[in-house]
């Protein structure tokens, strides 16, 4: 029996103990021993002590220190010490520690016994999670990418992802709000779908999550709290993500959290302040004395451009001086008595703060863990911020030598107010006019309407104040599992999740901003809940030294199930109630509800296959079948196969000085993609018409949906191939992948011949490739005398073609906002979502005042004249029109990456984080309302490089009244180079010497100071963050890259304190 | 060690049942839908035939939603004749339109065919599914199925005179349908099925007028005698005997409208064409509904570009505004150009109740509300001294978007009848009603050729129904364009439009197959002229 045990032991160390991450090997390694001597018997005791030490001479804590035989040991104090009683006088004691050769030592008479334990180059080996397991990285075939806790704990966030951001190759994230919590767009290896969701998997703690769609894009994932995660891996290859077959396509995202180990209780405080500053490169905008400037010059000029309209005297009734009336604004010369800075007014720098608590403990036979978070951001825009509680505790326990019982509980609270849910307070910060106060002496808002025969809104300031969207998301994420031991070779694992989200969104806008309807307020509710059921046996033997097997299969349950409700209200007699009492309201009552179901039901095998641990094989497949498919295609099958060659490991390169690791690898599979809405192949109705039949709402159900029983699966297939490179002793490692992803039946809400009444049906057509290299390099450039210094580097490259299509029709409508012209196109042959307009050449100079004029006029009937745009006519018909259209850009960069350096001396260490983008164009939609026309708001200085007689040579039209006839179109000069180098994070960190934190009985005493978004280097084109997308209009994917009045992306300023005792 | 195998066994028994038990739930991945219908379980009873109707008028609002920014679909009717303008250029498929370039690609042409086929495909499905709800009472079924007709022959007289030989769908569609690729049917098939279906509708038992806005006998005729007047003219050119089959249709209404004038009849006043007090009644014959409990009047647009008409200050685009060579077209004297009295004006009150302003240029009141806008009413005092109150704008928009008024089938009547045997006095009577109303005198019937009274009823249905999306078919259906200057009627190719100095070419006459169509449906050809 206890040579089994010992056997078990053995195999366990790599079947099962590795499986959750490596924190847990060290309590299992515990436990194990603890076990092997269950049965020892106690005699006469004598004392030994002594020393643990590093080969560097370091003193080594919590080192396990075992009379071998018997259960009895202990383990060493923090300054390596160990004292032990031990019954004989003779004997051996074993020293074993995480990252150490467990070493022996033989004692022949009580007393001191010290010891210097060498580094264990296999067990300092990483391990790596991969779906349904873990591996040692060495051992790994696919293209896995990991972060480990210290480099997510560098820059505190509100979300995982905004914590990955630059951490890995291929793994492209983009914040497109600097609200807190702003949401990100994740994307690895490319896009992957155009129809459906782009968005990898998540799974934690091996549990998946629903790929939600809640409000603002957010997922799951967004409502986990970052701090209870200690590592991520990305799996980004077909031979990896293959197990998670139908939901693998756009790449997995493991996550594990915080579990308890064994040995003396811990206890972690860290908390961080931080403020928030406005960001590098601000907008510019016409101050007082110069907008009122352009006025006057736009009036003047209508003469030029309508002369009819002008000699009737159409625009008498605009002329600035009679328009600049108002005292509360102007003196009696109609001078100007305020300049307003709106982005100071609306922003502030607010303490916001982060508190994370955590316990953990546990002895030999159960552990636990317990973390307990608070954070409130408060955001640069003011009135927005984010809090949230969050709580979580897991526990595992070895409840028989075969069976072992875990299980995490975790609940989140998190209330925002998102300022940016619509594009108005952004783009009015640019817009407010600068002669208006924010508040006149009475107290009541200033706002553009205001001002005579001016755009009427309202003002930023005002917006804020007067309209709350208040989302509060609570979520509960649990899981269960047990691992029972058949065999020491076999193993069943079973896991049982759930996470169920609650989100409330309430909104409400004042009387004031809501002329018309008098304040509006509304409510709604949803909840997502999922849960799924796994279970999976794995097999794992070694057969001498040749031969080493593990094999995986499983089944899997999944459904989530959701439902909402909403209501909403207007006018309301007074503004006190917000959205607390729809009841006041008294006009146009809204209420709808909706509900929707999707389950999934999978089996998945694997095989992974290691020759004299060279030659790595890998096999894995995947049966999926969805709900949502259509009835001839419910299940589908997803394969895949990796080979890996190891060859530092053969003879010729064993012990070479110059490479300690290479190793090849290559891989080939099949994934998919199913995220599309429930019930898309079905014919339905709408119940949602409404008539009007004697001035009341009639509701009616008409056709919705064509049925197409045949909808199946998107399908990525993917090839990779990739090399993994240790140079002296691995001080260099560097590891790159090429691969090549082709994506096949494409989930598209192919357009219809809108003779059939219905415009849309969801297909599977279509196709789309993906190609890239990523390329990642660490280095250690020094280590002595106490200083070290270490680089990270990675690029990534990806190049994306729509091979073809549902019809030969191009697809617009993509992107966002479309409020002008189509701004992104999907066309065979060229980049997703590429930027579609006019290519502006320049202004028509006055010598060219002829040929202007033969122009079919595109300026709102007038003739085209010397300061007018002058656009490329592709055709040469003399007018400007689609035909004139075509491809001007495109949003994908050429290259991204991030540039990261460590620096170490003594207890200081510096970091500094540089993230890099380029060759990714930015479509700036904001130059429309900021520079295609005056008069009606403030617009950008750049309107002061207008075209004058003067000022021929430019890009900017001369400045009109917008009466007077304008022209604004999608085109190149909204175009801009956006590549940037972003100073991300720059942190400086100190460790307090543990000589100072014993006196103060503290394990562990950490300051630092960081600035995150500290500079920007970009193209001088560029107006605001080169990285900013709109939110508004911009919940497509394919928005990425355009500019239009997003959240300011702030600089974030914060101090920090970790206390461990 | 055999109690380790007996106990492994079993375990290994027991997950075995448990890895593949649930398999046995087959129902696990199927699928129904909780918030929705399916064509399965609707269509049993007659309150279905109620919402499937419903969703037809539902559909009707479609062409008078918007086309991009500062532009609605209804655009495309208004900005190609020439009598409109605009006070920006923030829209090029618009300002396309203005200036005659546009084509297969104005967003205006996609949405009005989508919007119409919308329509013709919700109504085939009343026709296919209604007749076969049992029990249900049959006149309440001949109803529903007349209103349906009704309802499809208004969306393809539409589309028929704007693209010409069209697709004819009369059946509900799914991916597998035969015409789900249809090719284009000969338009005087198309215009057949409109009569067919306005015949049927005639017969199901609707009354005269309806005040909730449904489709009404009235409405009917008046629709049959537009179709008979149009199939009259160009192209069909079916002549003399169409122009009696219209005369004799409009003649019906009028002789109804005769006899009972409480029920129809012209408005005393040019206000109440867009007051909301008077939708649906008298001279309302057909209109789209519009509530702010689900959608407000689409004909902002025609708003002055951010001047403060409205409680909401400066809110309109100014993208359809009347060009001052058809403004001043209207005779001397004509109420219908007065401020504010007939269908323009030239100043308002600020912000809808405060001072009034000069707005410097005349805009379309025909479409404005005063209701929802603010206004200020003067009242005259004993001492002769004026008074002024504010009355403040509801906020909401509820004005209708007129479609038959039957100050139209006067003029129908007047052109139908003369066309048939010179101008009677009957004809001559429904003009002059129209003109006496704009307070002008109208020459005496003996003053009249048939050829001048042609032309006096052409002028009159162009000051009459200006800005009502009825001047462009006029221009087609006559091929003859109201020449603001020459106060006559050039030809329709070769016409210069005032607002944007563009021409008139034969291509004009059918707009562009929407490029979008065309490419998801290979079967359909371009109309000649446009870009393939």
């Amino acid at each position: 029996m206890k040579n089994y045990l010992l056997k078990k032991s053995k195999g366990n160390t790599i079947a099962v103990n590795f499986r959750i991450n490596p924190t847990r090997i060290i309590s299992n390694t515990f436990l194990l021993i603890a076990l092997l001597c269950a049965s020892t018997v106690a005699f006469a005791q004598n004392q030994l002590s002594g020393k643990v030490t590093s080969t560097a001479g370091e003193s080594l804590p919590g080192v396990t220190v075992l009379l071998k035989g018997t259960n009895n040991g202990t383990s060493t104090d923090v300054n390596g010490a160990y004292s032990l009683s031990v019954p004989g006088t003779s004997g051996t004691l074993v020293f074993s520690f995480i990252g150490y050769t467990t070493t022996e030592k033989t004692f022949s008479k009580p007393g001191t016994l010290n010891i210097t334990l060498e580094t264990d180059a296999k067990a300092l080996e990483e391990v790596v999670v991969i779906g349904y397991g873990t591996q040692r990285k060495s051992d790994v075939t696919g293209a896995v990418a990991s972060v480990k806790e210290e480099q997510l704990r560098e820059r505190p966030t509100p979300s995982l992802n905004q914590a990955l951001a630059g951490k890995m190759p291929g793994v492209q994230v983009n914040t497109n709000s600097g609200r807190p919590g702003g949401r990100t767009n994740i994307r690895i290896r490319g896009f992957s779908s155009i129809n459906s969701s782009n968005n990898p998997l998540y799974v934690v703690d091996g549990v998946m999550l629903p790929q939600s769609n809640q409000a603002q894009g957010s997922t799951a994932i967004d409502y986990i709290n970052p701090n209870d995660i200690v590592s991520v891996e990305v799996l980004k290859d077909a031979s990896s993500t293959a197990i998670y077959g139908a939901r693998g396509a756009n790449g997995v995202i493991l996550v594990t959290t915080r579990r308890g180990k064994s040995g003396d209780g811990q206890v972690s405080y860290n908390v961080d302040f931080s403020t928030t500053g406005i960001g590098p490169n601000r907008p510019e905008v016409l101050n007082a004395k110069e907008y009122l400037a352009v006025e006057d010059l736009a009036w003047q000029n209508m003469a030029k451009y309508d002369p009819a309209g002008w000699a009737e005297g159409k625009y008498v009734s605009l002329n600035p001086a009679l328009r600049r009336t108002d005292p509360r604004i102007f003196d009696s010369n109609g001078n100007p008595l305020y300049d307003t800075d709106w982005l100071k007014e609306t922003t502030q720098s607010k303490l916001s703060q982060n508190h994370q608590l955590g316990f953990s403990g546990g002895n030999d036979r159960t552990t636990y863990s317990l973390s307990l978070g608070y954070r409130d951001d408060q955001g640069l825009i003011k009135t927005s911020y984010l809090k949230r509680y969050s709580g979580r505790f897991t526990i595992d326990d070895q409840i028989k030598k075969w069976l072992k019982i875990g299980g995490s509980l975790g609940y989140n609270n998190q209330s925002e107010n998102l300022v940016d849910i619509t594009d108005q307070v952004a783009r009015q910060i640019i817009e407010d006019f600068p002669f208006l106060p924010v508040k006149y002496a009475d107290g009541t808002f200033a706002n553009n309407r205001d001002y005579p025969n001016a755009e009427g809104t309202m003002s930023s300031v005002h917006r804020l104040y007067g309209t709350k969207y208040i989302m509060n998301t609570q979520t509960v994420t649990g899981s269960m599992y047990s691992n029972i031991n058949f065999t020491k070779d076999l193993e069943m694992r079973t896991v049982l999740g759930t996470n169920v989200l609650t989100q409330e969104i309430n909104q409400s806008r004042t009387r004031t901003l809501e002329i018309g309807a008098q304040g509006t307020a509304s409510a709604s509710n949803s909840k997502e809940s999922f849960w799924s059921l796994e279970n999976y046996l794995t097999y794992n033997k070694r057969f001498g030294d040749i031969h080493s097997l593990t094999a995986l299969l499983g089944i899997s349950w999944q459904e989530t199930n959701y439902f909402n409700i909403s209501s909403s209200i207007q006018q309301f007699a007074t503004d006190y109630f917000g959205f607390n009492n729809l009841g006041a309201g008294s006009q146009s009552p809204t209420v709808g509800s909706g509900a929707s179901r999707s389950a999934f039901n999978s089996y998945f095998a694997r095989v992974n296959y290691g020759l004299m641990d060279k030659y790595l094989l890998t096999f894995t497949g995947r049966a999926d079948g969805s709900s949502k498919f259509g009835e001839n295609h419910k299940f589908a099958f997803f394969p895949s196969a990796a080979l890996a060659w190891r060859v530092s490991e053969e003879e010729f390169l064993k012990g070479n000085p110059l490479i300690s690791n290479l190793k090849l690898r290559t891989s080939y599979g099949l994934t998919g993609n199913s995220e599309i809405p429930a019930y898309s192949s079905l014919a339905l109705l709408s119940s949602t018409y409404a008539a009007i039949l004697g001035d009341i709402r009639v509701g009616g159900t008409g056709i919705s949906r064509l049925a197409n029983p045949d909808l199946k699966w998107e399908k990525t297939a993917q090839s990779d191939l990739g090399v993994e490179l240790g140079l002296f002793q691995n001080r260099i490692t560097l590891e790159a992948d090429v691969y090549y992803r082709k994506t096949t039946d494409m989930l598209l809400d192919a357009p219809v011949p809108r003779t059939s009444g219905y415009s849309v049906i969801r297909k599977n057509i279509g196709s789309m490739e993906n190609k890239g290299l990523e390329f990642s390099l660490n280095t250690v450039n020094v280590e002595a005398g106490g200083f070290s210094w270490n680089t990270t580097f990675n690029v990534s490259m990806n190049r994306n073609k729509v091979l073809s299509l549902a019809t030969s029709a191009d697809i617009f409508n993509v992107g966002g906002p479309n409020f002008t012209n189509p701004t992104n196109v999907i066309r065979v042959g060229e980049p997703v979502g590429s930027f579609y307009g006019l290519t502006r050449l320049g202004v028509w100079s006055e010598a060219e005042r002829d040929e202007a004029a033969k122009f079919t006029s595109y300026r709102a009937n007038k003739t085209i004249l010397p300061g007018d745009i002058k656009y490329l006519d592709v055709n040469g018909d003399y007018a400007i029109t689609d035909a004139d259209r075509g491809i001007i850009g495109n949003g994908s960069p050429k290259a991204f990456g991030a540039l990261i350096n460590n620096f170490r001396f003594k207890n200081f260490d510096l970091l500094v984080d540089l993230q890099y983008s380029y060759g990714n164009d930015v479509l700036d939609m904001t130059l429309h309302s900021s520079e295609d026309r005056q008069g009606l708001a403030n617009s950008y200085k750049t309107v002061l490089n207008a075209w004058t007689p003067e000022n021929q040579n430019t890009m900017i039209a001369e400045v009109r009244g917008t009466q007077a006839g304008y022209v604004t179109n999608v085109d190149s000069h909204w175009v801009k180079d956006g590549s940037f180098i972003r100073g991300r994070n720059i942190l400086l960190g100190y460790n307090f010497p543990a000589a100072l934190t014993e006196r103060i009985k503290l394990t562990r005493l950490r300051v630092y100071t960081s600035v995150q978004n500290l500079f920007l280097i970009h193209d001088k084109e560029i107006i605001g963050d080169p990285e900013t997308v709109p939110i508004y209009g911009g919940g497509d994917v394919f928005s990425q890259g355009m500019n239009w009045s997003s959240y300011p992306r702030p600089r974030i300023f914060l101090f920090g304190l970790q206390v461990g005792l | 060690m055999k109690y380790n195998i007996v106990k492994n066994m079993s375990v290994a028994l027991l997950y075995g049942a448990i890895l593949l038990g649930p398999t046995g739930c087959k129902d696990f991945l199927d699928e129904a839908p909780p918030s929705n219908l399916t064509p399965d379980n609707f269509y049993t009873i007659p309150d279905h035939a109620e919402a499937a109707l419903a969703a037809v008028y539902a559909d009707t609002r479609l062409i008078y939603e918007g086309s991009g920014i500062f532009s609605s679909t209804w655009q495309l009717l208004e900005a190609p004749t020439g009598t409109s303008t605009t006070e920006t250029g923030q829209n090029s498929d618009l300002n396309n339109l203005y200036a005659l370039v546009y084509d297969g690609n104005t967003v205006h042409t996609y949405n009005e065919w989508s919007g119409l086929y919308k329509v013709i495909a919700s109504a085939n499905q009343v026709l296919d599914k209604v007749p076969g709800i049992t029990p249900m009472d049959e006149a309440q079924k001949t109803r529903v199925l007349g209103e349906a007709r009704f309802l499809r022959a208004w969306a393809y007289l539409y589309a028929v005179r704007l693209w010409g030989d069209i697709p004819l769908i009369t059946t509900p569609q799914s991916a597998t349908t035969e015409d789900f690729m249809p090719t284009r049917d000969p338009q005087e098939d198309v215009y057949n099925l409109i009569v067919e279906d306005l015949i049927a509708a005639e017969a199901s038992g609707l009354p005269w007028m309806d005040a909730t806005g449904r489709a009404s006998l009235a409405a009917v005729k008046s629709e049959l005698a537009r179709v008979y007047l149009t199939m009259a003219g160009y192209p069909l050119n079916k002549g003399a005997a169409y122009y009696k089959l219209a005369a004799d249709k409009a003649y019906e209404v009028i002789t109804y409208a005769n006899s009972n004038p409480g029920v129809i009849n012209l408005f005393p006043t040019y206000y109440d064409v867009h007051s909301e007090s008077t939708e649906n009644q008298l001279e309302h014959i057909f209109m789209i509904q519009y509530n702010t409990v689900v959608a407000g009047n689409p004909m902002e647009n025609m708003y002055p570009n951010f001047q403060p008409v409205t409680y909401a200050g400066p809110g309109g685009t100014g993208s359809t505004i009347p060009t001052p060579a058809f403004y001043n077209s209207y005779e001397p004297g004509d109420l219908r150009a007065k401020n504010q009295e007939g269908y323009f004006y030239t100043s308002y009150y600020t912000n809808g109740t405060e001072d009034p302003f000069e707005l410097g240029a005349p805009y379309i009141f025909k479409h404005f509300n005063i209701t929802s806008s603010g206004t200020v009413i003067k009242t005259q005092q004993a001492n002769g001294t004026i008074t002024t109150t504010s009355v403040a704008g509801t906020r909401n928009n509820n004005l209708n978007v007129p479609q038959i008024r039957y100050a139209e089938v006067l003029l129908m009547y007047a052109e139908a009848q003369n066309e048939v045997g010179g101008p009677t006095t009957e004809a001559y009577d429904a003009l002059k009603k129209i003109r006496d109303r704009a307070q002008l005198t109208t020459p005496e019937l003996g003053t009249f050729s048939q050829a001048s009274f042609r032309e006096a009823v052409w002028r009159e249905r162009w000051h009459e129904l200006a800005y009502e999306q009825i001047t462009w078919f006029d221009m087609v259906r006559l091929r003859k364009v109201y020449n603001e200057t020459t106060n006559g009627f050039d030809d329709f190719v070769g016409h210069i439009n005032k607002s944007s100095n563009a021409t008139l070419q034969e291509k004009h006459l059918l707009f562009p197959i929407p490029t979008q169509e065309k490419r998801n449906n290979p079967n359909l050809t371009q109309n000649p002229g446009y870009p393939e």
